[in-house]
């Protein structure tokens, strides 16, 4: 289904999907994050990416997996918490990170469907934003097999047309948002159409960032697990957390129990994301680290982007949203990274 | 004027002679206005060096790394390692020779003044520009900055887009160094206290709001703790497995350890791991800055070490990283040390 709505009716529509929890990007200080709103009046879609990518809403960092108590008999009671299926709407998301659920759909929708994951996942409906100009200086989502205006993992796709947006649907949830307000929506005109292909050609062409000849990229990594490369290339790295945790693609978690009360027995077991970029996260209780370095740990962020995954899935597991650069302390850079390694030893 | 060149030859110079292993200094990246470290051993490659007001790391962090590299090593390189400092980074210095973290001789200290400005807060810059982008920053002549943008060059006044700790801070050249490059500049700073004016001016209450909020944002990527020069405990309360453990570790030992935090970015949890960071940097931070500058949902952690410098300052009249024979803040008593705060 293929729409346009005057901007002046976006907060309408807004208005009209009041029975679901919606969420859109909020400008907090200098950045801007994800977060539920209630006013649609304020709603305000010009805005750079997110820090955190939706990622956190339908894989939260924290999650309650089961409570735990013992009664008065002493017998243990366990109680499974699923999260609540409420019918969600992510609005203005980006290309990049919605195909990034689509990444994390495959990991936890294998031969074990994660149930916790796939509540909140079916229960959501992304209404995308197609980045005309590029949102990050550092974007390189057509070097990734992905495009400012693709609809991989969307459910509507929005475009800025200027004094309007182009809408168009994929999904049945789509079309349900739409129909939601069917009279605010009118059917696009061949100009609107064509202007659309202009827009979505000319944003191609901003892109600043790429990576030449990816394809090259993992036949090659398979034969550098040994190589010196990843020691030159770690140097820099502090071992913070940043660009996994901040990376739309990974989803790599922990469970932990959480004891709220010792006497009578009472807590909760918790997932966690977790990061491989942390010493703790191949530590064995031996004493046996099988990553003991930041070189390891550098080589396994790279492996898993542009070997592993392409190996199981057919994917590159990283859609070149571009955070991981920004926001680098140290400015390493994984274009720069992975076409050292393309160029290695040649 | 801290002369590049200047820079370079000394560094060539003691990468020829063999003096150090290798040289902590700047170089550009790949990407971006901030440059990146260099870690150099081949004379020629000392032309990658530069030295300007984008230079805003503290590179003494590394030493770490080497720390931790040499004491596997069966014939360790005994020879120091050559790292360029700023006044900032120099403070660092001087509180890890405090701490016996590192001797006199694992160091051989390229110090470079600030030219009586700073560093650039990147944030600032690009409000500053309104999307006009910087492609190179330098020193001017008159405590000002020079930016080259795509459409010409434009001079700043440094006070208006420098880092909020440069600002405040009492020293902008290295107060140690085997080699000092630029000049010994003095400005006096009225209040070297003022950024936190604003939050202790504040009602408990609403002190509380404001950090909690904060706090909540924090998603425990533990950039700042990486990026610290003083964080280089090799056991931290924030680790799930918070000991160093080794095959000869028995169960009960493991058993005994207390889990501090949970890993769960809650309020709980992210307090405890900013106030036992915070705690720990009493005396010792010596504001770098770097951890607010690195904080991807820009938590103002900068402010909670301030306030611990103001509290040394204050009740002990001690400077951090200033004098590296003089006994550390928090290993050191007085008998006269106030103590009326004890409660």
């Amino acid at each position: 289904m293929e729409k346009v709505l005057s901007k002046k009716a976006f907060p309408q529509w807004v208005k009209k999907l009041e029975s679901y929890t919606m969420y859109l990007p909020r400008k907090d200080g200098d950045f801007w994050n994800y977060e539920v709103i209630k006013n649609p009046e304020i709603i305000d879609l010009d805005y750079l990416n997110t820090v955190l990518s939706p990622k956190k809403i339908i894989f939260p960092q924290r999650e309650v997996l089961l409570e735990f108590s013992t009664s008065n008999e002493e017998e243990l009671k366990i109680n499974e918490v699923l999260p609540e299926e409420a019918q969600s709407v992510i609005f203005g998301v980006r290309p990049c990170d919605a195909k990034a659920l689509t990444l994390t759909d495959k990991v936890f929708g294998g031969d074990f469907k994660d149930p916790y994951y796939w509540k909140r996942r079916n229960s959501t409906a992304l209404v995308g934003l197609a980045c005309n100009t590029p949102p990050s200086p550092n974007c390189f989502c057509l070097s990734v097999d992905g495009s400012p205006h693709s609809k991989e993992g969307l459910d509507i796709l929005i475009t800025d047309l200027g004094d309007k947006y182009h809408a168009e649907s994929f999904t049945k949830k789509g079309d349900d948002l739409l129909n939601l307000a069917k009279a605010l929506f009118k059917n696009p005109t061949a100009k609107e159409k064509k202007d659309l292909e202009k827009i979505q050609a000319e944003s191609k062409k901003k892109i600043q960032r790429q990576i030449k000849d990816t394809k090259k990229i993992p036949p090659k990594l398979k034969d550098m697990f040994d190589s010196p490369f990843w020691d030159e290339e770690s140097l820099s790295c502090i071992r913070c957390g940043i660009c996994t945790y901040l990376c739309p693609t990974c989803h790599c978690f922990d469970i932990n129990d959480e004891v709220t009360s010792s006497s009578p027995i009472k807590g909760e077991r918790v997932r966690t994301w977790d990061n491989c970029q942390f010493p703790d996260f191949t530590m064995h209780s031996s004493g046996h680290n099988p990553r003991p370095d930041k070189a390891a740990r550098l080589r396994q962020r790279i492996l898993h982007k542009f070997q592993y995954f392409v190996e199981l899935y057919k994917n590159y597991q990283c859609t070149g949203c571009g955070r991981c650069i920004s926001k680098c302390p140290v400015g390493i850079d994984i274009i720069e990274v992975l076409e050292k390694a393309r160029d290695y030893g040649s | 004027m801290v002369n590049l060149e200047e820079l370079k030859k000394e560094a060539s110079q003691i990468l020829k002679e063999g003096k150090v292993k290798y040289i902590i200094g700047f170089q550009r990246g790949s990407n971006g206005l901030l440059p990146v470290p260099a870690f150099i051993k081949n004379p020629k490659d000392v032309e990658k060096l530069v030295w300007d007001p984008t230079c805003v790391y503290n590179l003494t962090l590394f030493l770490q790394d080497e720390k931790r590299k040499k004491t596997k090593e069966k014939e360790p390189d005994e020879r120091p390692v050559g790292i360029v400092v700023k006044g900032c980074d120099s403070r660092a210095i001087n509180v890890l020779l405090q701490e016996e973290f590192i001797k006199r001789d694992d160091v051989y200290v390229l110090g470079v003044s600030c030219e009586n400005t700073g560093v650039l807060d990147e944030k600032k810059l690009a409000k500053k520009l309104k999307g006009k982008k910087a492609k190179k920053v330098e020193f001017g002549a008159n405590d000002d900055f020079v930016i080259t943008t795509e459409d010409g060059n434009i001079k700043i006044a440094a006070q208006e887009v420098l880092a909020e700790r440069c600002l405040e801070c009492k020293a902008h050249f290295p107060v140690i160094y085997d080699v000092l490059i630029g000049e010994k500049t003095k400005r006096n700073v009225e209040n070297p206290f003022k950024s936190l004016e604003k939050i202790e001016s504040l009602p408990p209450e609403e002190r509380w709001k404001f950090w909690k909020e904060q706090i909540e944002k924090c998603i425990r990527c533990y950039a700042c703790r990486s990026v610290c020069p003083m964080c280089y405990c090799d056991e931290c309360v924030a680790d799930t497995i918070n000991f160093v453990v080794t095959p000869d570790t028995s169960a009960e030992e493991k058993a005994q350890k207390i889990k501090w935090l949970e890993k769960s970015p809650v309020s709980s949890e992210n307090f405890v791991y900013h106030f036992v960071r915070a705690i720990h940097l009493a005396g010792r931070c010596i504001d770098c800055g770097e951890c607010e500058r690195v904080c991807p949902l820009d938590i103002p952690v900068r402010f909670l070490n301030k306030k611990l410098e103001k509290e040394a300052k204050e009740l002990f009249d001690y400077d951090v990283g200033f004098d590296p024979d003089k006994p550390s803040l928090v290993s050191s008593f007085k008998d006269d040390d106030p103590e009326d705060f004890i409660r």
